[in-house]
């Protein structure tokens, strides 16, 4: 008896239910109006959020302009004739001296490249770049990278003198050039800079020790947007020394534009 | 329990709602086979085959149970939805103690999830069994922020920052990192596994088509990870074996 008048209450709400949805006027138009007007409105505003926070972000993130190679002459190379143009570069064992200021910026005692890290350089040319090192080193994790790929010749100058790898016990930095092979030319460049001995005296009229003078030359194929970083760990400080300037842009990493 | 009279007054709903199902059903059956083996690329590999075959499967399986979950939802949110414009009544009539339906959920989601571990367990099974095959090209692969460099030791430890390959030999991938976790992806051959700083994992992989392929981190890596790609050249043997030799190395 009391399931069956459970039974007959939960008929009546059910009854009752469907009576209300089939007969009451609800005003149907307004509430779709409502419903899409507000359902454009929560796009378009995380949209507007979105795009807010991304350029809020680009901002924060930009490094301070890029450097442009200059063109001077040209240069027989196995590509016959091309332009030649030149790109010169540092490495600094603080950020004294690069692109953060004089004070350093947010991190002054990051190890960083100078005298900005996005640099431009001709298409269909011959770059000769030059990089004079400042920084004392380590032993690198990954000897590739104590070896020269990619440059003219597969060589570098190290002081004048001819090398196609440095000791991997002695390795201040790399720069390598690399990026997605989309595309665009393939351009992979890795050069290994030596470390500057840790008791070198500080150089007359310098904050720092003579560097090694580094020079190699490369060939530029068509447009592309390739990155470049350092692949020796140099983060002191951070997880596996690859945290910090080896992880932040504007310190150890930037853009390498063909254009 | 509900009344003859309120079950009588569901059944349009009920009919409804499995036309609804059924399309449903059908278009993401089509859909299931068409596009996700289709999602990356021309196979060149039977690994990347049999992952392919997988996601098809898997794919058709889940059909069924999606189209039910998103059909009652679209029919509650279009024929259920409250329109008073005031305060929503409260839940409606709970619906308890139709053995049959929940009897029939259980067994085909139990159907269907040993279904899927079977399957898995066997593909997995044949993608190992390629790691034993007799002589393998071992390829020691490092990730660093954010390149890939490749070492082949059996071969004079030639170094590359491109991986070349030889078409139709057995590969062993030995896999590490130089600092944070990366993923090693060898996108059209159908395997990928982490790079973890101080240790070495293992996959393999038979290359049956000439060709360039892409090698991605497949493992958010820091500042540049959309970058760390490369190239994998499938070229013949005896390209392969000039290659070497011409990089220094002996086959």
């Amino acid at each position: 008896m009391i399931m069956k008048d459970s039974a007959a209450t939960l008929d009546n709400e059910w009854r009752c239910a469907q009576s209300s949805i089939g007969h009451v006027d609800y005003g149907g138009g307004v509430i779709v109006r409502r419903v899409l007007l507000g359902g454009a409105a929560v796009v378009l505003g995380g949209v507007a959020v979105v795009a807010l926070t991304g350029t809020i972000l680009n901002r924060a993130g930009a490094t301070p302009g890029t450097l442009r190679a200059t063109v001077n002459g040209t240069a027989q190379t196995s590509q016959g004739v091309l332009p030649h143009a030149f790109l010169d570069l540092a490495t600094y064992p603080d950020s004294m001296a690069g692109p953060h200021g004089s004070s350093g910026g947010a991190h002054p005692d990051w190890v960083t490249y100078g005298p900005v890290s996005n640099f431009s350089v001709p298409a269909h040319s011959l770059v000769t770049i030059t990089i004079k090192q400042y920084d004392s080193g380590e032993k690198i994790t990954n000897p590739y990278f104590a070896k020269v790929h990619g440059t003219v010749g597969g060589t570098v100058t190290v002081d004048g003198k001819t090398e196609t790898q440095t000791d991997p016990d002695l390795i201040g930095h790399t720069f390598t050039i690399h990026g997605a092979p989309t595309n665009q030319d393939p351009l992979f460049v890795s050069v290994p800079l030596p470390a500057v001995a840790d008791d070198a005296p500080t150089a007359p009229g310098s904050d720092y020790p003579a560097p090694h003078v580094v020079t190699f030359d490369i060939i530029t194929g068509g447009p592309g947007e390739y990155i470049w970083n350092c692949e020796y760990p140099c983060g002191d400080g951070y997880y596996a020394k690859f945290g910090g300037p080896m992880a932040t842009q504007g310190y150890m990493s930037g853009t390498f534009n063909v254009v | 329990m509900l009344s003859a009279t309120s079950e009588r007054s569901r059944r349009p709903e009920f009919r409804q709602i499995f036309w609804l199902w059924l399309g449903m059903t059908v278009l993401l059956v089509l859909f299931s086979l068409w596009v996700p083996a289709r999602l990356m690329g021309p196979p060149a590999s039977q690994t990347m085959r049999d992952v392919e075959e997988t996601m098809t499967v898997f794919s058709v399986a889940a059909s069924p149970v999606a189209a039910l979950v998103w059909s009652v939802a679209a029919y509650s949110l279009l024929r259920w939805r409250d329109r008073s414009g005031g305060q929503p009544a409260e839940d409606g009539v709970p619906l308890r103690g139709n053995s049959v339906v929940t009897l029939s959920w259980v067994t085909v989601s139990s159907l269907l999830c040993v279904f899927l571990l079977i399957w898995g367990l066997a593909e997995m099974t044949t993608t190992n069994a390629s790691a034993e095959a007799t002589n393998p090209l071992v390829v020691d692969v490092t990730g660093q922020q954010w390149v890939w460099t490749f070492t082949y030791p059996d071969q004079g430890n030639v170094e590359s920052d491109q991986l070349y390959l030889p078409l139709n030999r057995p590969v062993v991938f030995r896999v590490t990192s130089e600092d944070v976790i990366h993923s090693f992806w060898v996108v059209q051959m159908g395997i990928k596994v982490d790079a973890n700083p101080g240790t070495v994992t293992k996959t393999s992989v038979r290359p049956d088509k000439l060709g360039v392929f892409d090698v991605r981190c497949a493992e958010l890596c820091g500042l540049r990870h959309a970058d760390m790609e490369t190239s994998a050249h499938v070229v013949s043997p005896a390209d392969f074996n000039g290659w070497i030799t011409q990089n220094g190395g002996h086959v």
